[in-house]
């Protein structure tokens, strides 16, 4: 089934999946995400962290679906702020396993009471056999309206997304994560 | 509208510069990377992979490239070629006994047909410690002369102090600019 998903078919999507479109062995590359961060560019003022060691071992085939769930999503927890600043810095840290990995693609796609509202399209392109590697990334962000941040801290979790990987077009990983904003 | 007027609108949207920071290990290639945005570099590891960094810098929006310099991951740099617009050469200046390894590294990767329309920056790194090489010495010793055909400058700069990072940059730029952006 993963194998019909491409990047055009995520692309077209209007609003978050139901589920999950590939299952967590298709990631046979072993590529595991060791650090993230978001941070306000301005003032540097940390508002996401997180890091962590590669898996000593692979995942078990088999997974009780809450466990999978566990694994495939996040929620994060923002300040209302969040919302306000002008240039955001994320980084991503990732490594992966002893085979070379051809094409890597992100795409991942924000909703918003099921309306898109964020669309991201990064290529990594080659990456080395076990290797760890990051991208940086420091970008504007579009200014909202009183209103609509409003909007957002009072629909906690109606800000959804969909990150889906690719290697060479085809789908290896598909994660989910839901956004909440709160007053500083 | 002609074919040039359309072109111009294409890359007028995009605005991108694909930019691939290569060199020998220990050059200081993460470092500068870093420095440029004035991030911490009090901890920078060796490069076992890569690092992109994606950022804005005069109305552009650059994806530097920044490949791990060691012996086993340089056979590897050929993945990364692919639609470069500049190529940054980091040398340690200082580190005299690699001199000429640096030499037929950077003369081997001039050779490679798909960096032909490259522009071509040297950044004479390490300049902060005092038996660096200075920007005439580093041209006889790295055979600068040689290279024909192609935009080139060396640049001295510091990753430490961030002297010279800037002037790098802004050449770099300018330089894809006034050759791919003709007409803007």
């Amino acid at each position: 089934m993963s194998r019909q998903i491409t990047p055009e078919v995520v692309l077209a999507y209007d609003k978050p999946t139901k589920g999950y479109l590939c299952p967590l062995s298709a990631n046979t590359y072993g590529i595991e995400f060791l650090k993230f961060e978001i941070k306000d560019y301005d003032t540097n003022r940390v508002v996401y962290q997180v890091a962590r060691e590669p898996d000593p071992e692979p995942l078990p085939d088999s997974l009780d679906p809450e466990v999978e769930n566990m694994i495939r999503s996040v929620k994060y927890t923002f300040p209302a702020s969040f919302l306000k600043f002008k240039t955001v810095r994320t980084l991503l840290e990732f490594c992966v396993g002893p085979q070379p990995v051809g094409n890597l693609r992100m795409i991942e796609r924000h909703f918003f009471k099921d309306k898109l509202v964020r669309s991201y399209d990064f290529e990594f392109g080659f990456c080395i056999p076990s290797s760890t590697n990051s991208w940086e990334a420091i970008y504007d962000v579009p200014q909202n309206s009183t209103a609509v941040i409003n909007d957002y801290v009072s629909n906690p979790s109606a800000h959804k997304s969909d990150s889906f990987y690719f290697v060479d077009n085809k789908l290896i990983m598909h994660n989910k994560a839901e956004y909440q904003y709160v007053r500083d | 509208m002609g074919l040039l007027t359309i072109i111009k609108k294409v890359k007028q949207k995009e605005k991108e510069m694909r930019i691939l920071m290569v060199g020998l290990d220990n050059a200081g290639k993460t470092t500068i990377v870093k420095r440029l945005n004035g991030e911490d570099i009090t901890t920078i590891s060796p490069t076992l992979g890569f690092n992109i960094k994606t950022m804005t810098f005069k109305g552009y929006k650059l994806n530097i490239w920044d490949i791990g310099g060691q012996k086993t991951l340089r056979p590897y740099w050929r993945n990364y070629y692919e639609k470069t617009d500049a190529l940054i050469w980091v040398v340690d200046s200082a580190d005299l006994a690699r001199l000429g390894d640096c030499r037929d590294e950077l003369h081997a990767l001039l050779k490679e047909e798909r960096l032909f329309g490259a522009s071509l920056l040297i950044f004479a790194n390490k300049q902060d410690i005092p038996s660096a090489l200075s920007v005439e010495e580093l041209e006889k010793a790295l055979d600068i002369g040689s290279i024909s055909k192609r935009h080139c400058r060396v640049v001295a700069c510091s990753a430490v102090d961030g002297g010279g990072l800037r002037e790098g940059f802004d050449w770099v730029v300018t330089d894809i600019s006034s050759r791919i952006y003709l007409f803007s």
